[in-house]
């Protein structure tokens, strides 16, 4: 999972500002008689038919909101492992072994991964390279997978920012380059094929032989692996000489589409193809660029006034949520307040939740840790208000740990019936009262009788919270003012504490109790949940399993653990689907909407944009400009 | 006058300094973890790689320890290393401060140029038609936000009227000069704001000098009111706006931030913007240092250009 998933719904805006631009912008449409882009609208698809395609041309793609890169090897350590770096920049440069993504599926694409599908046998696994070539000419092969497998297993737990203690690569016992083209890896055990490949296999990049060295030369980490710790200094600290990187010998060989022509730390982007790029599309632009925004404003600003100035326009670019008129019901798209773009929204294969914290320790802990008041909070949670209102329509349900969107076989049938927990002020509130609490509705509810109430929980204690969330994101904000709100009706107050993302995420995000940080916390919500890149297949030994470090809430419960055990090993999907029914409602935290990732608007004369990977991967090589 | 600079330099290093502690402890005050801030969500996995950062860093140690280690690094010339830009605060600063200096600059001569004839005329036309018009305005833009400012601007010049860019200059300092289509709102932004503080001094000063006793003579000696006003009165009427300037320094350099932050300018304004949002303590103390110096070196700069130009101001204090 990258930080940076975290991040992307939770940048921070510019939100007095939008509030003012969208009130101006209305106040001038009125005033101007001029037909201005605030005053009309389209439909997506409308622009993106017809048209003659034409070779060469730059499309500039802005980057998310105060979002840049910052790190170019892809070895990334958690310091750096982001969106930004990975699918959006790395990766165009660099590419995974497996990479994944079908349109909107987030499945393999067997035809742009750089080896065939794994084959497994028992504990072993089987890769083939398909014999690619690197730009300086070499063939991406076996050796090349090797030395990167022995970089994790040098340095992995302090500088692979994917790395889950107990899997890879310590459930791998052998790794082996039985010909230039062939590795086998024994495993532990025989692992779920698809779990492996998806959640194991997705995290490996071949390195090109160039990069074995160090800077007194080269180094030979490819067969020795404790060569590869220097090996890794030395690439990190390449790394870190951004000024370097468009004219680096290092970065500059790559088997991905494209090469880095120039970049600058304020992160303006340059690429041009990659002429040795072995995979079945080659680009058509000539060049692509990524641009860097401080806020959605400004990014909406520079979208809407098109080509005036000297400076940048924008191809491909997003409109803020705030903006967007809202999508009707059924439609797949609203209208689109800006002319000449399509709107193409993007929401990713994640879930969202927010936390409540099972270890606590402050006076509410025993409270958060009975099932029936966490299950009571998720009836107060209106997921459908909060889609129709303030995502203006583009979001989906989150009805468990397994995503709802976009649809794959991981959910189970119960999961595709919709919420567990719809909407439902009476539910809780019963669910508060049979257990021993006086409800007080638009008050504040105590214990009456402490052998109902649970454990731990003393007669008058009362339901008072302290609930951080990150600001920046509106529909956040407008989502916890109608939690608060839902909350009082049953007695429950819940005291909002608005604060930056990232103190949200270094307070919330850890399990407390593994990362030794303070467990004085009952709830948090960063926003932005978590996204299945790049461990694609949506197990939950990373995020619910007793004593994980991403579990948040520290919830722990045997039976889940044996039920996600049982998904890591069986081939079935059955196992994901107990697990998934029966964790749903145990409420290990509480679910909320997955809102679109971004509003993405296409130029009209571009081509192949959509539909947008749901992985969040970017692959600009299919783009080109019409006429 | 050089025991009285030495002073004022004793007494700025000191608010330096004291300005750096302040900071130094607000920062550590903010609640949260660091290392899960900046190493990111993923990092939780991995307790030793929590711990392996604190120490690194010094986060380990009591805040005072932490200080004092971060002082003799700065005073060794070393401001730390961003890990959120993954470049040291000294590059940072040297490739964004320029910019910054240049928009601040730019858009203060700006107002410079445009408030002082304003204040003079608004003076000299005093309680008419002028005199309110310039004063209503000037209460509208001194009121007025920064960034409600820039966006009406953008609206109406770049998405309306296409006639300037909606962001600034995205290039090196070169393109600042080059692009003036997209320099221009910035600059315009952040002026039209000091235009308003500076051109409301203006008028009083040149008010409270048309009183007095030195204008009356110029006059009854035969100097024509337009010499007297632009001879004699502006000269001293521009002692209080060069103490003016040094003590706004600080304050245009915030509503640079601001500003930046609105056109996507990428100098310090935008470079702190990001810093503060990702918990960048290093940075963040790069920026605070350069806006202390700024503060104390105008206040600095305000006393010395009072002491020249008025030679009162050293007679009193010798």
């Amino acid at each position: 999972m990258h930080s940076q998933q975290l991040h992307r719904h939770n940048r921070p805006r510019f939100r007095i500002a939008a509030a003012c631009c969208a009130v101006l912008a209305m106040a001038i449409a009125a005033c101007s008689s001029s037909g201005g882009s605030s005053g009309t609208s389209g439909t997506s698809g409308s622009g993106q038919a017809g048209g003659t395609k034409v070779a060469g041309g730059t499309a500039t793609w802005a980057l998310q909101p105060s979002s840049v890169p910052n790190y170019i090897f892809p070895f990334t350590s958690s310091t750096y492992f982001s969106t930004v770096n990975a699918e959006e920049f790395q990766y165009l440069m660099y590419r995974p072994l497996y990479w994944f993504g079908n349109g909107a599926s987030p499945t393999l694409n067997t035809g742009l991964s750089l080896a065939n599908p794994p084959v497994y046998n028992g504990k072993q696994v089987t890769i083939t390279m398909k014999g690619w070539k690197w730009s300086n000419g070499e063939t991406v092969n076996a050796q090349d997978l090797l030395f990167w497998i022995h970089m994790m297993q040098a340095v992995a737990p302090q500088d692979w920012g994917d790395y889950v203690p107990g899997l890879f690569p310590g459930n791998v016992s052998d790794v082996k380059v039985v010909s230039a083209m062939t590795l086998t890896m024994t495993m532990d055990k025989a692992y779920n094929p698809t779990w492996f490949t998806d959640n194991e296999l997705s995290q490996l990049t071949p390195m090109p032989l160039a990069w074995d060295r160090t800077a007194a030369g080269p180094s030979d980490c490819v067969t020795t692996v404790s060569d590869c710790a220097k090996v890794y200094s030395y690439l990190d600290s390449q790394s870190k000489a951004l000024s370097t990187w468009a004219t680096s010998p290092l970065w500059s060989i790559v088997d991905g589409p494209w090469k880095l022509a120039s970049f600058n730390a304020d992160g303006n982007s340059t690429f041009v193809p990659n002429p040795g790029y072995s995979g079945p599309v080659k680009p058509t632009l000539a060049k692509f660029e990524e641009l860097p925004f401080t806020t959605e404003s400004a990014e909406y600003n520079v979208l809407q006034a098109g080509a005036a100035g000297a400076g940048q326009t924008i191809d491909v670019g997003y409109l803020p949520t705030t903006d967007a008129p809202t999508k009707p019901a059924g439609a797949t798209v609203g209208a689109n307040p800006v002319n000449g773009y399509t709107l193409a929204p993007l929401i990713q294969w994640a879930i969202n939740y927010f936390p409540v914290n099972l270890q606590s320790t402050t006076s509410n802990g025993p409270v958060d840790r009975q099932l029936y008041f966490r299950q009571a909070l998720q009836y107060l949670m209106n997921q459908k208000a909060v889609i129709d209102g303030p995502l203006h329509g583009y979001g989906a349900y989150t009805v468990g740990p397994v995503g709802t969107y976009p649809a794959t076989p991981y959910l189970s049938a119960q999961g595709k019936q919709g919420d567990p927990f719809p909407y439902n002020p009476e539910k809780a509130r019963e669910l508060l009262a049979s257990h021993g609490w006086n409800v007080v509705p638009n008050g504040i509810t105590t214990c009456q009788d402490p052998s109902l109430c649970g454990p731990g929980i003393s007669k008058g204690h009362q339901l008072v919270f302290n609930l951080p969330y990150a600001t920046g994101v509106n529909w956040i904000d407008s989502e916890m003012s109608q939690l608060q709100s839902n909350a009082s009706l049953v007695g429950i107050k819940l005291n909002l504490e608005p604060k930056p993302f990232d103190q949200v995420t270094a307070i919330g995000a850890p399990n407390c109790v593994v990362a030794h940080t303070s467990c004085n916390w009952d709830m948090a919500n960063w926003g932005g949940g978590w996204s299945f890149v790049p461990d694609y297949y949506p197990s939950g030994e990373t995020l619910f399993e007793s004593g994980s470090g991403a579990n948040s809430g520290g919830y722990s419960n045997a039976e889940n653990d044996d039920l996600i055990n049982q998904t890591l090993t069986s081939s079935s999907l059955t196992p994901l689907y107990n697990w998934q029914n029966y964790l749903s409602t145990q409420v290990p935290f509480i679910w909320q909407p997955n809102g679109a990732y971004a509003l993405y608007e296409v130029a009209d004369n571009l081509r192949g944009v959509t539909p947008i990977d749901t992985t969040g991967n970017l692959n600009p090589e299919d783009w080109y400009f019409v006429q | 006058m050089i025991g009285f600079l030495i002073r004022r330099l004793f007494q700025a290093a000191v608010v330096v300094l004291l300005v750096t502690m302040i900071t130094f402890i607000l920062l550590r005050a903010i609640p949260g973890n660091v290392a899960v801030a900046i190493l990111g969500p993923s990092s939780y996995r991995n307790p030793q790689v929590l711990a392996a950062f604190n120490r690194e860093y010094g986060f380990d140690k009591p805040w005072i320890a932490q200080y004092l280690l971060w002082l003799g690094h700065l005073l060794q010339g070393n401001l730390g290393f961003s890990w959120t830009l993954d470049q040291s605060v000294a590059s940072l600063l040297g490739s964004h401060l320029p910019k910054t200096i240049w928009l601040v600059g730019v858009s203060t001569l700006v107002a410079l140029i445009v408030a002082v004839p304003i204040g003079l005329w608004q003076a000299v036309r005093r309680n008419q038609m002028v005199d309110y018009s310039f004063t209503a305005l000037s209460f509208l833009f001194y009121a007025a936000p920064t960034f409600f400012v820039g966006t009406v601007l953008i609206l109406v010049f770049s998405v309306k009227l296409h006639v300037f860019g909606p962001e600034g200059p995205q290039g090196g300092l070169v393109s600042d000069v080059t692009d003036w289509r997209d320099l221009t709102l910035p600059v315009v932004t952040l002026a039209l704001v000091t235009i308003a503080l500076f051109s409301r001094y203006a008028r009083s000063a040149v008010m409270d000098n048309l009183t007095e006793d030195y204008v009356r003579t110029a006059l009854a000696k035969g100097a024509s009111a337009r010499r007297v006003l632009w001879r004699h009165v502006l000269r001293n009427s521009l002692i209080p706006i060069a103490t003016l300037l040094g003590l706004s320094l600080p304050a245009i350099m915030s509503g640079a931030l601001i500003t930046e932050s609105v056109f996507n300018y990428p100098g310090m304004g935008y470079l702190f913007f990001k810093a503060a949002q990702q918990q960048d303590y290093p940075t963040l103390l790069g920026f605070i240092i350069v806006v202390a110096i700024a503060t104390v070196a105008g206040s600095l700069l305000a006393d010395i250009g009072y002491a020249v130009l008025d030679p009162r101001v050293r007679y009193t204090r010798s």
